[in-house]
């Protein structure tokens, strides 16, 4: 069996990690669910002036590092 | 939920705008709905056609940054209440997917080893070639704005 390419690797790893996000979120939305959901955690987060900055700050990155560049 | 009928986030962050935006929805507010759904939808189809590292491109992100940032500091929506708190146990999983996924892209940004260890960049990159593709992700960073600013 021929050795798996590191490139191979680092993306099932990316894969990984964003499948399981999905997953935590689609687990999130069932009723009763201890675990929260993007929104509630964000929302959690931004309930400070300075958490609300940093994650728009952190969503205006996004935008200018995916689209702008 | 307070004694006094409000939740946190109206005490904290109370809304400014004439009224709620999640009353009932009338013609007129789902015709204005489909026209402002329409005109983020062509600002996304230009944007996406401007060069890469282009004044247009940075104005085309400029804008929507200024504009929510405003609105989320000046006039704030009714923000959907956040929780007093969250589950300690359902959070971990969320710390650890997100610190597995930053921890790789770390990993892949050190070794700098293009193409065997790809950043997340690299991979998400030539996906959004395609202008229509990358059309949809900007008007879903929008929408995804326009969602944080409400929370």
């Amino acid at each position: 069996m021929p050795p798996i390419p590191t490139r191979t690797i680092t993306i099932i790893g990316f894969a990984v990690a964003v499948v399981a996000m999905v997953v935590l979120e689609i687990l999130a939305r069932r009723p009763g669910s201890r675990i929260p959901t993007v929104g509630e955690w964000l929302g959690y987060l931004m309930r400070p002036k300075l958490g609300r900055v940093l994650v728009l700050v952190g969503w205006w990155w996004l935008g200018w590092h995916y689209f702008a560049r | 939920m307070a004694t006094d009928g409000t939740t946190t986030a109206q005490r904290d962050h109370p809304g400014r705008w004439p009224r709620p935006l999640t009353g009932p929805r009338r013609p007129a507010h789902l015709a204005l709905l489909a026209l402002v759904g329409a005109g983020l939808a062509v600002y996304s189809w230009v944007i996406a056609g401007t060069a890469p590292f282009s004044r247009g491109a940075l104005i085309g992100v400029v804008i929507p940054g200024a504009v929510l940032g405003t609105i989320a500091l000046v006039r704030p929506p009714e923000r959907i209440p956040p929780p007093e708190q969250l589950d300690v146990t359902g959070m971990s999983y969320w710390v650890i997917c997100l610190a597995a996924f930053f921890e790789w892209e770390a990993s892949a940004w050190r070794d700098s080893s293009w193409p065997w260890h790809p950043s997340f960049t690299n991979l998400i990159g030539p996906l959004l070639e395609p202008h229509l593709i990358k059309s949809a992700a900007i008007l879903v960073w929008l929408l995804a704005g326009w969602a944080l600013v409400r929370r």
